[in-house]
């Protein structure tokens, strides 16, 4: 939340940027002058040098997680650290939820707050005016840390240098507080200067340009300078420490590229390509390369594969490969674009605040997939976007709408749209990992929808023009107040929008970026002979969970036999039905070529189609140009027209998978034409042998293709030149392997094929290395695997190994063998037999046993193998339910020493969880909640990421509300005989002002505020309540009375509306019950006094009464009336805001991105700034 | 005679071949010298006093005697020969049957006992015939510097060399198949071997032995196995493409370079330094042009700069 007043007089009034704090930083000192790999420690200091804004400064407030601090007049709390108390019983995630919000608040640099409080000494108060600088110098060590910097300290004999030790700062989104006293926010900018000292063998690199290298005395270690010039946030300050190998770009002298020992030849050849990719950016952006240098890193065990920071980007060390790697060159290219993208959009212009995140991520998504575009091709974009298109539509109707501007909306975390949700979408730093994601692909897509809008050179003039603005502010001196223009807002960019290109893209905004939720379309179409008019008939699903409304212009490209014609139909509140005109008359047997979209003539067999109707077929919203999902019914036959002779792959893929239900000769014919075609797309092709249903046809085709002329069965040598066919010739026996026969069994020539396929590889002569295509056949191996018939559950054994299973085992334990001996890229195979084997466990062939997998899940494996056996144990523990190996996940994800393998595990526990909130398993007890919620509440403080892991799978076992694995506190429900309802204990009645939140916050809620008389809603409910019932009542009356009662329909809100209202009601129970610890109670009496409001650092109360007077004061003024009256109230502001808009007042972005409850200005005493003044 | 007793051996194979026709000139020829050895076996044994004896008794006494004069030839013929003749004298057999522990002296008495009876001579028969075993092509003469006395060559097609293969196998099929099977063999067994001598996990808990996985090891370093080249595809690639060489010489000219620049560059700080400034050196020393901060070299340290700093 960036609370943002009035600016000041002075400054010119455009989007100006409002500092949440009282003072402006101008420039930082960071030294780490030791650091120490076996102790993985580090200590030095930061000198913050700050310009005080308000008359009498009297506390600085910065963030600083895990570091030691020394000197004085300081205080510390974050309350981050253990979110909920532990002593707490009450386990619901809604509740941890919003503890937890509040304590991301409480320090939350956009707001203006952090951990570290210093006084300013009275004394120097005084003098504030007459020096108008503070120098802060602040002393810190940090000493194993958890997060934000990663020490790898790999084991064996020789130097630190020669283990290739190294250290690398690592985050999910602003996280430079943990390692070193920073005001951690990306809108705060200076110019830094950072000097590490460190070991005599080893490279510092880091931001800025590298002014200095110096030894200290005595020549053991040395020191290196950086000046960054180039004011940046603190959450793009980055530091990666190691031996590393020095390459320095022959293309680019000013880029220096950096990888770990012995790994230079494959550095050389991986970034041998970025000189063309800084090309191309700088050429679209006709902008120069904000930085003077630019620096990329590659470390191992990476925290993610790409981070990028203010001139120099970190990435893993598995990235790089060598000229035979042909799977791996287009993945790490892209990498390197994206990484180089986010310098310009992210690093260089950074963002204002939290909700202008998409406008970064999206512009910089939107530049890469220009360069995707040129450099693999449209096919390959097209593809990207549909598959980006997919997956946000398939997240979006399953978990939820993805909001892209969080304050724009309700302005309030009790914003309708997202009260279903475990996390709170105001804090970075509490996104789920997969909902982050999802963002950035939907920031990109919106992205790509305004360029549509206001065509690609005005997107690319916004950007320059933005580029342009920030390059001029970066070059001003500190006084000017420039700065603030190298932060990016929304409504900065929607006004460069409308100054380039005049368009208003209003609508547009307010559809996908105000609000969330895609739209869903139900397409048929008939064919009227008479009038020759194609009827479309258009559904609507609006009904579903997270889809909305589109009104406005669709597009619907109809192929006639005269031609391609695009019709735009207006999507009206109630029209159902669209006429379209048709130009071509059905005549059957007319010899005429048929022109296409892209203006090619071709000749087609018509004989397919209805003699009737002159349509071939019809696609609705072929560019793409909504979030949506459409399902539309067509003939079979349209459908392999769009296959054979439509030229986007798109189309073609859309039809591929709309054949599957079509197992007829004509699409298998269909298919095949379109896989001999030369110039297909491989994309294409791979997705269409994925579903292909015919018999082994396949295998002929395979045969003509890849096996030599004289001896058909045999496979040729392995030549890879043509990249299409390496990819088919991947990805056939893979899909052929997953052909069924009528017992549902493979058949035994498809074996016995792979088998060949394996057998007589060869690749001696090849340029290429194969062992993507090894893998691959393995994975077909792995495919051709049917469930075993077990007679009365025997043990399996060697004996009754079926004999053709015999023969895929012992394919993949030579394999497996052999990769030890010769290890091949990325270890491919060894991920492949793994999955391979457990695959075989599944289906009864092998004994189920996760040993095998949790040796190769060791610490120490490459990390793909690593995954894959943890994959292989999550899912031996969700089939077998095995609470021994949840255990050792659980202690993994803990204890191991590298951050991405445990936000791996989570992830992967999450989508395969081995139960869940509504499932009776033997595993959910009350042991392995204590153990998560403490992992969640204080076992993951120092990685957000983590924790936010955490949060995702605790949702997925326990539910938002209280888990039905805990006991009851008593006297929580009575039920009342008479009247046959389930009311609340009346003497705790009081007390539930937080649960209300959810469930009175939303409107759609049908849970009427009595909500208390409703019946109980689910039988999990039921069973805990009758429990406790059973005090006063007869277990058999009252699950009588619950069985005659239905569900009503509004389940999940009441549920959910019920559990928070307990989750409130929580602490004052244990405080009547347990006696009260002194501090839980003011605590829980806060909270529910607030309500519905935000609650604002609540934990520091208790450290500083002065603080929170100066905090409440503001907030009890400005606070709105909760609920209904609050959107009102927000209601009218926008009104205003509209009207203020027309008369282009200058207040405008201003006044958007402020909250109802900003605070803190006024607070401190910033009467020019108050809000009555600006309104 | 001598001789021919003393190379049965060599005249054995024409025996055996003609043994089922025995009026084969050289079986007549030798059945005859028996006959006439059995005589005189008969004769010493009438003159010992014997009325009459066994056959085989005869027989076998006619075979002590023939080996005793067949060793008799032998052993004179190996003296000749290392005294670097062809024929034996005297002499030679004189050594011989002292060496045989014969008392030579009492041979001429017993020569001419009285009671000695005569042998008339054996019938003279022809002296077999050696067939000719192969008379491919006419013997070589005698290069001028070898001497004539020297023997002759022997038969060219003991020494003439005709090389003959077998057809090469060109059935690609079946070429592809040996290869294949081939390399299965040695992976099989190079894995079996592994499996064998180091630690295994197994797929089935009963049966350790029949799939022995080679245990999972970690390693300190595990993207170094994982992202390089094994040798033998670095192998291939030199094989398949030359181009591609580029890669390995380059780091040992970065130790050319690292050792001759440092010693230009900074000479009192090749002990403590060992990469970086290698690093940059190597690189000015290919391209002087390029100008790079990391390349340039550490500066020494400035006590007053150190203490301003700290």
């Amino acid at each position: 939340a960036a609370p943002s007043g009035p600016g000041p007089a002075s400054q010119k009034g455009e989007q100006g940027f409002q500092s949440p704090r009282p003072y402006k930083l101008a420039y930082q000192l960071v030294r780490i002058h030791s650091i120490s790999f076996h102790r993985r420690s580090a200590a030095g200091f930061v000198e913050l040098t700050i310009l005080p804004t308000v008359a009498d400064l009297s506390r600085i407030k910065l963030n600083s997680q895990q570091c030691g601090i020394h000197g004085a007049a300081f205080t510390y709390s974050d309350p981050t650290l253990e979110v909920c108390s532990s002593e707490a019983k009450h386990r619901a995630l809604g509740h941890f939820s919003h503890a937890y919000a509040t304590a991301l608040h409480a320090v939350d640099s956009d707001a203006g707050n952090g951990e570290l409080c210093i006084k300013v000494p009275p004394e120097l108060r005084k003098c504030v005016n007459a020096f108008p600088v503070l120098k802060i110098h602040i002393d810190f060590s940090l000493d194993r840390p958890q997060g934000g910097l990663h020490f790898v300290v790999p084991g064996g004999e020789g130097s630190l240098a020669e283990r290739a030790a190294h250290v690398f700062s690592c985050g999910y989104q602003n996280s430079t507080r943990s390692w070193f006293p920073c005001v951690d926010s990306y809108s705060e900018l200076c110019t830094w200067k950072l000097e590490f000292t460190v070991d005599a063998a080893m490279v510092a690199v880091s931001n800025g340009d590298l002014v200095d290298t110096v030894y200290t005395q005595g020549k053991r270690k040395k020191t290196f300078h950086y000046e960054l010039s180039i004011p940046t946030a603190a959450s793009n300050i980055s530091l990666a420490i190691g031996p590393f190998e020095v390459l320095v770009d022959p293309y680019m002298p000013e880029v220096t590229h950096f990888c770990l020992p012995q790994l230079l030849p494959l550095l050389k050849h991986t970034t041998s390509y970025l000189h063309k990719i800084f090309e191309f950016y700088e050429e679209i952006l006709t902008c120069r390369y904000p930085y003077s240098c630019f620096k990329t890193v590659f470390i191992d065990e990476a925290y993610v594969e790409v981070a990028a920071y203010a001139s120099m980007s970190i990435f893993s060390t598995n990235l790089l490969h060598g000229a035979t790697i042909i799977d791996e060159t287009p993945l790490t290219r892209r990498c390197l674009a994206q990484s180089l993208a986010q310098q310009f959009f992210g690093c260089f212009l950074s963002r204002m605040s939290w909700c202008d995140e998409w406008v970064l991520k999206g512009i910089s998504s939107y530049i890469y997939g220009l360069w995707l575009k040129k450099t693999f091709g449209v096919n390959e974009y097209h593809h990207w976007i549909k598959e980006e298109l997919d997956e946000i539509v398939a997240y979006e109707l399953k978990s939820g709408g993805v909001l892209l501007h969080p304050i724009f909306g309700g302005g309030n975390e009790k914003d309708p749209q997202v009260s279903h949700l475990h996390f709170s979408i105001r804090h970075p730093h509490m996104l789920s990992w997969e909902y982050y994601t999802m963002f950035q692909c939907k920031a990109h897509l919106v992205m790509r929808l305004i360029e549509q809008r206001i065509s690609t050179k005005c997107m690319l003039q916004v950007c320059n023009k933005l580029l342009n603005l920030a390059t001029a502010a970066s070059s001003q001196k500190f006084q000017s107040n420039m700065w603030s223009q190298m932060l990016l807002s929304t409504s900065g960019f929607l006004k460069s929008i409308s100054d380039v290109s005049g368009k208003d893209i209003q609508p547009l905004m307010k559809q996908w970026v105000d609000q969330s939720g895609v739209v869903k379309f139900y397409g048929r179409f008939a064919f009227n002979t008479k009038r020759n008019v194609l009827e479309l008939e258009l559904k609507q699903d609006c009904t579903s969970l997270e889809t909305q409304k589109y009104l406005g212009p669709l597009k619907v490209t109809v192929q006639e036999l005269d031609g391609s014609f695009n019709h735009t139909l207006q999507i009206k509140e109630d029209s159902l039905k669209h006429n379209i005109p048709c130009h071509s008359k059905s005549r059957r047997n007319k010899k005429k070529k048929i022109p296409l979209m892209n203006g090619e003539e071709v000749d087609m067999d018509l004989s397919a189609m209805d003699p009737d109707s002159p349509l071939l077929w019809i696609r609705i919203d072929p560019d793409m140009l909504l979030l949506r999902k459409v399902e539309f019914e067509q003939a079979d036959f349209m459908w392999q027209y769009q296959l054979c002779y439509e030229c986007n792959v798109v189309a073609q893929q859309e039809a591929i998978l709309a054949l599957e239900k079509f197992p007829t000769p004509a699409s298998r014919l269909a298919l095949t034409t379109i896989l001999e075609q030369e110039q297909c797309f491989y994309r294409i092709a791979n997705s269409m042998v994925s579903t292909w249903t015919g018999p082994p046809a396949m295998k002929s085709q395979f045969t003509r293709m890849f096996c030599c002329k004289t001896c058909p069965n045999m496979v040729k040598t392995n030549n890879f030149m043509n990249f299409q066919a390496y990819f088919l010739q991947k990805t056939m026996p893979v899909a052929m392997a997953l052909l069924r026969d009528a017992h549902n069994l493979c058949p035994k020539e498809v074996l016995t094929f792979i088998l060949g396929l394996i057998k007589y590889n060869d690749n001696r002569k090849n340029k290429f290395s194969d062992n993507y295509y090894r893998a691959e056949m393995i994975d077909a191996l792995a495919n051709c695997v049917t469930p075993a018939i077990s007679v009365n559950n025997e043990v399996r054994t060697l004996e009754n190994l079926n004999s053709d299973v015999r023969l895929i085992v012992e394919e993949i334990t030579r394999f497996l063998n052999l990769e030890k001996l010769l290890p091949s890229y990325r270890h491919t195979i060894t991920v492949s037999c793994l999955r391979a084997v457990r695959v075989l466990q599944k289906n009864g062939h092998v004994p189920s046993d996760p040993s095998l997998f949790k040796a190769y899940a060791e610490y120490g494996h490459f990390v793909d193998v690593r995954v894959a056996a943890l994959e292989a144990v999550v899912d031996y523990t969700k089939v077998d339910r095995s609470y021994q190996e949840l255990q050792w996940l659980l202690n993994m994800i803990q204890n191991d020493p590298v951050p991405y393998v445990r936000h791996k595990i989570l992830n992967m526990l999450t989508k395969h969880p081995p139960f869940t909130k509504n499932m009776e398993s033997p595993l959910c007890n009350e042991a392995l909640l204590d153990q998560l919620w403490k992992l969640m509440n204080s076992g993951t403080s120092h990685d957000w990421r983590l924790r936010c892991g955490a949060m995702d799978l605790y949702f997925t076992l326990f539910g938002l509300n209280r888990p039905s694995c805990l006991p009851l506190p008593e006297f929580r429900l009575v039920l009342n005989l008479k009247e046959e309802k389930a009311v609340l204990n009346p003497t705790i009645i009081p007390a539930p002002a937080t649960g209300n939140r959810e469930g009175t916050s939303n409107p759609s809620s049908h849970a009427p505020l009595a909500g208390f008389q409703n019946p109980l809603p689910s039988s999990q409910e039921e069973e805990m309540e009758m429990d406790m019932d059973t005090v006063h009542h007869s277990q058999a009356f009252s699950s009588q009375h619950l069985s005659m009662l239905e569900r009503p329909p509004t389940l999940e809100l009441s549920q959910c509306y019920l559990a928070s209202a307990r989750s409130a009601l929580l602490p004052s129970c244990v405080g009547g019950y347990e006696g009260a610890p002194t501090s839980k109670a003011p605590w829980g009496l806060d909270l529910t006094h607030k309500g519905a409001a935000q609650v604002q650092s609540p934990p520091e109360m208790h450290i500083y009464p002065f603080a929170v007077a100066l905090l409440c004061s503001p907030l009890s003024r400005k606070r709105p009336p909760p609920n209904n009256e609050h959107h009102h109230h927000h209601k009218h502001k926008k009104h205003k805001h509209k009207h203020k808009h027309k008369q282009k007042h200058k207040h405008d972005s201003r006044e958007k991105d402020r909250e109802p409850f900003s605070f803190s200005s006024p607070a401190l005493g910033r009467s020019v700034c108050s809000p009555s003044l600006s309104d | 005679m001598a001789d021919a007793a003393s190379t049965p051996g060599a005249s054995g194979s024409g025996t055996r071949s003609g043994s089922k026709q025995s009026t084969n000139p050289a079986d007549n020829y030798y059945l005859a010298r028996r006959r006439t050895l059995q005589v005189v076996v008969s004769s010493l044994l009438t003159e010992a006093g014997f009325e009459s004896a066994e056959k085989a008794s005869v027989e076998t006494l006619t075979e002590m005697l023939q080996s005793y004069i067949s060793e008799i030839g032998r052993s004179a013929k190996s003296y000749c020969e290392h005294t670097a003749r062809t024929q034996p004298t005297l002499s030679d057999i004189v050594v011989t049957l002292v060496e045989m522990g014969f008392n030579v002296d009492t041979l001429p008495a017993y020569a001419k006992r009285s009671q000695r009876m005569v042998i008339t001579a054996p019938p003279v028969t022809n002296q077999p015939v050696t067939p000719k075993a192969l008379t491919a092509g006419q013997n070589r003469p005698h290069p001028p510097h070898i001497p004539s006395h020297f023997p002759e060559f022997p038969d060219p097609h003991t020494y003439i060399k005709t090389p003959t293969y077998r057809e090469p196998v060109s059935d690609y099929q079946v070429l592809r198949e040996k290869a294949a099977s081939q390399r299965r063999d040695v992976e099989r067994a190079l894995t079996r071997f592994m499996a064998k001598t180091g630690e295994t996990q197994s797929l089935f808990k009963d049966d350790v032995s029949t799939f022995p996985l080679i245990a999972a090891r970690p390693f300190t370093i595990p993207y170094l196995t994982a992202l390089l080249p094994s040798e033998l595809e670095m192998q291939q690639m030199e094989e398949t493409d030359s181009s591609e060489q580029d890669e390995q010489p380059d780091t040992e000219n970065l130790a050319l370079h690292m050792s001759t620049d440092e010693s230009g560059a900074e000479k009192e700080n090749t002990s403590v330094l060992q990469q970086n400034p290698s690093l940059a050196g190597t690189r000015n020393g290919e391209d002087t042009i390029i100008d790079n901060p990391y390349l340039r070299p550490v500066k020494k340290p400035k006590i007053r700069r150190k203490k301003s700093l700290s």
